[in-house]
């Protein structure tokens, strides 16, 4: 029976009862799979061509393998129709049995003379197409909010300024991995529903990470004998292209504790989730909920609800787990043992960065040649002071050296114009900042966000330590990389 | 119910919504507002129906208005969507929900046309009528 019957049945029944019953438990999921593609093999041509380059309807296909093997991503991009066609779109067309534009180039060798080709194929001119996908089938995912006063666009979909929505991912109770949480029947030559065919469990999947149910796999499978309702190319706004891939896994009940697994609800599967704002790897958790507090469609955040919506389909899933019952019991489809259980262990490495990069510190004006004021100050005396040292920004501190504000020569000029006296008249009070240990990518890109030429420069209790411009950035880092 | 109208330059210079607005007491709320040097458009909700609307837009039209009465703003291509509900929680007037066999229904009279369904769908599923 598909996961969601034997958990309405385990409540009817009891788990022990269950256990003894089933036999299988079938499980499906349908979602974004950004790790996904597919090795080719385009044949040879006459003369024939060691492809060095190699485009899919324009979308660049990988070619550091031989002649004419090739891999096609998913979120490869179409270089005619960017953030509308890529790679997982490629798939789809060619599963559908539409005919695909490819075209090559190369630099020509003694064995492979030609040095370009354009023509059109279709899957079954291919020796081989096989669908292998590095990651699949999250066991569970963060969901995303986001509490910037802009709207994101992210792969998790668009979330709205301020908590105006949560956007989550997966399947919950019907999460291939998750339902057997332990990974006691799943692993290397696992037989599985792949993209509406068969396929198989060739390992873990990169940034697999079970101990904290972040368990995924890498699957491959035949791209012949699947189906485009299972593998659908897909755009995230100004994010990229994606595949969505249909992903089922039948669950051999060998023991209670699968069981016990395999019956797990919505409710049980918890759900972090996260702040996409903050542009770093550690995003922060603003909520622990779960699949089914986000399948209701409201999650409460604070005293607020807040409107969620999934990413990946549940129609579909549910759909994966019903055509995966069905072929067992029609006796069309096997279930194998695997040679190889999957690692319930694994260290989950960040990449660090080991070449020193620029930061805000190495290219600011320093506190000694800044020109500060106090709100207090005659308007003439900080005009003089801007001339007599060629610049355009003059923080306004308190007595501690603390940020209250700022002027620009801009603000002077309107100043003089309107007859204002003192700095406090004019000056701005909310300041954009910059810290001295910041990347100055990021600090150029506020600069650009807020329409604005230089930012102060502050410490942890905001008392000003140099300042940042934009004339800084393109003129001290003019050749540099890195930044 | 929705209403697209378009105008010439010179009706632009009448004040026509806000005479419907005191003449009828009627809620209007503007969804959406073009003006070029040759001609005007807007997308309006006018919030009631039967008579009061008919006389609403019996009224537009004789102030030389081109009336289209709009049954929704967005439609969406079955055959591309995939059901995923990546439009349902960007929509700022929950307009959009699962039904009961989790297909995509959009509720025409929520809908306000602002556009953000058909940028966050993931199938380029939803398109403005």
């Amino acid at each position: 029976m598909t996961a969601e019957e034997f958990i309405e049945f385990v409540e009817q029944s009891g788990l022990e009862k269950a256990a003894k019953e089933v036999d299988v438990v079938t499980t499906g999921t349908f979602g974004a799979m950004c790790s996904s593609g597919a090795f080719l093999n385009f044949g040879h041509s006459e003369p024939p061509i060691k492809m060095v380059r190699c485009w899919l309807n324009d979308v660049p296909v990988y070619k550091g393998l031989a002649a004419v093997d090739a891999y096609l991503g998913a979120t490869s991009m179409s270089e005619t129709k960017p953030f509308e066609y890529g790679g997982g779109h490629v798939i789809e067309d060619l599963v559908s049995g539409k005919e695909v534009e490819l075209r090559a180039e190369s630099y020509g060798t003694d064995c492979y003379p030609r040095r370009s080709l354009e023509t059109t194929i279709i899957l079954d001119d291919l020796n081989q197409a096989y669908l292998y996908n590095p990651r699949n089938a999250y066991q569970r995912y963060n969901a995303a909010t986001n509490t910037s006063d802009h709207i994101l666009y992210t792969y998790m979909g668009t979330l709205l300024p301020r908590y105006g929505n949560v956007t989550f991912s997966g399947s919950g109770q019907l999460s291939p991995l998750y339902k057997d949480l332990n990974l006691e029947t799943i692993g290397f030559g696992t037989r599985i529903f792949l993209g509406g065919g068969v396929g198989y469990v060739v390992g873990e999947g990169t940034q697999h990470k079970p101990q904290s149910g972040f368990a995924t796999l890498a699957v491959k499978g035949d791209l012949r004998g699947m189906s485009a309702e299972y593998l659908k190319g897909a755009v995230f706004h100004n994010y990229g292209t994606t595949l969505y891939v249909g992903v089922g896994i039948p669950i051999p009940i060998i023991n209670m504790r699968v069981a016990a697994t395999a019956a797990l609800k919505d409710e049980d599967i918890p759900v972090d989730i996260l702040d996409y704002s903050v542009p770093s790897r550690d995003r922060p958790i603003i909520k622990k909920s779960n699949y089914a507090e986000l399948k209701s469609g409201k999650v409460v955040i604070g005293d607020k609800e807040v409107p969620s919506s999934p990413l990946s389909s549940i129609k579909v899933a549910r759909k994966i787990a019903e055509t995966l019952k069905r072929w067992i019991e029609a006796g069309e489809f096997f279930i194998q043992r695997p040679i190889e259980l999957l690692p319930n262990y694994r260290e989950f490495k960040p990449l660090k960065i080991k070449k020193r990069e620029v930061t805000v510190g190495d290219i600011m004006m320093p506190l000694k040649d800044l020109v500060l004021a106090k709100p207090e100050d005659d308007i003439k005396k900080v005009a003089k002071m801007i001339i007599e040292k060629n610049i355009d920004h003059v923080p306004i501190v308190s007595e501690e050296g603390v940020l209250i504000g700022i002027v620009t020569t801009w603000d002077l000029t309107r100043a003089l114009a309107e007859d204002k006296k003192t700095l406090k008249e004019i000056m701005t009070r909310y300041v954009i900042t910059a810290k001295e240990s910041e990347r100055v990518d990021e600090v150029a890109k506020r600069m650009a966000e807020h329409h604005i030429s230089g930012l102060p420069v502050v410490d942890d209790v905001m008392r000003v330590k140099g300042l940042i411009t934009s004339d800084d950035i393109s003129r001290k880092l003019v050749g540099r990389r890195g930044v | 119910m929705k209403v697209k109208l378009r105008y010439s330059h010179e009706a632009a210079s009448k004040p026509v919504l806000a005479e419907i607005i005191l003449k009828t007491g009627l809620l209007i709320n503007i969804i959406e507002a073009k003006l070029t040097p040759k001609e005007g458009e807007m997308v309006i909700d006018i919030a009631t129906q039967g008579q009061a609307l008919k006389r609403a837009l019996e009224y537009l039209r004789a102030a030389g208005l081109e009336v289209t009465e709009l049954r929704s703003l967005v439609e969406v291509d079955r055959e591309r969507c995939i059901s995923c509900g990546a439009c349902i929680s960007p929509c700022p007037s929950r307009a959009i929900r699962f039904d009961e066999s989790l297909d995509i229904e959009i509720d025409e009279r929520r809908c306000i046309g602002c556009g953000i369904c058909i940028s966050a769908c993931p199938r380029k599923a939803i398109q403005l009528i």
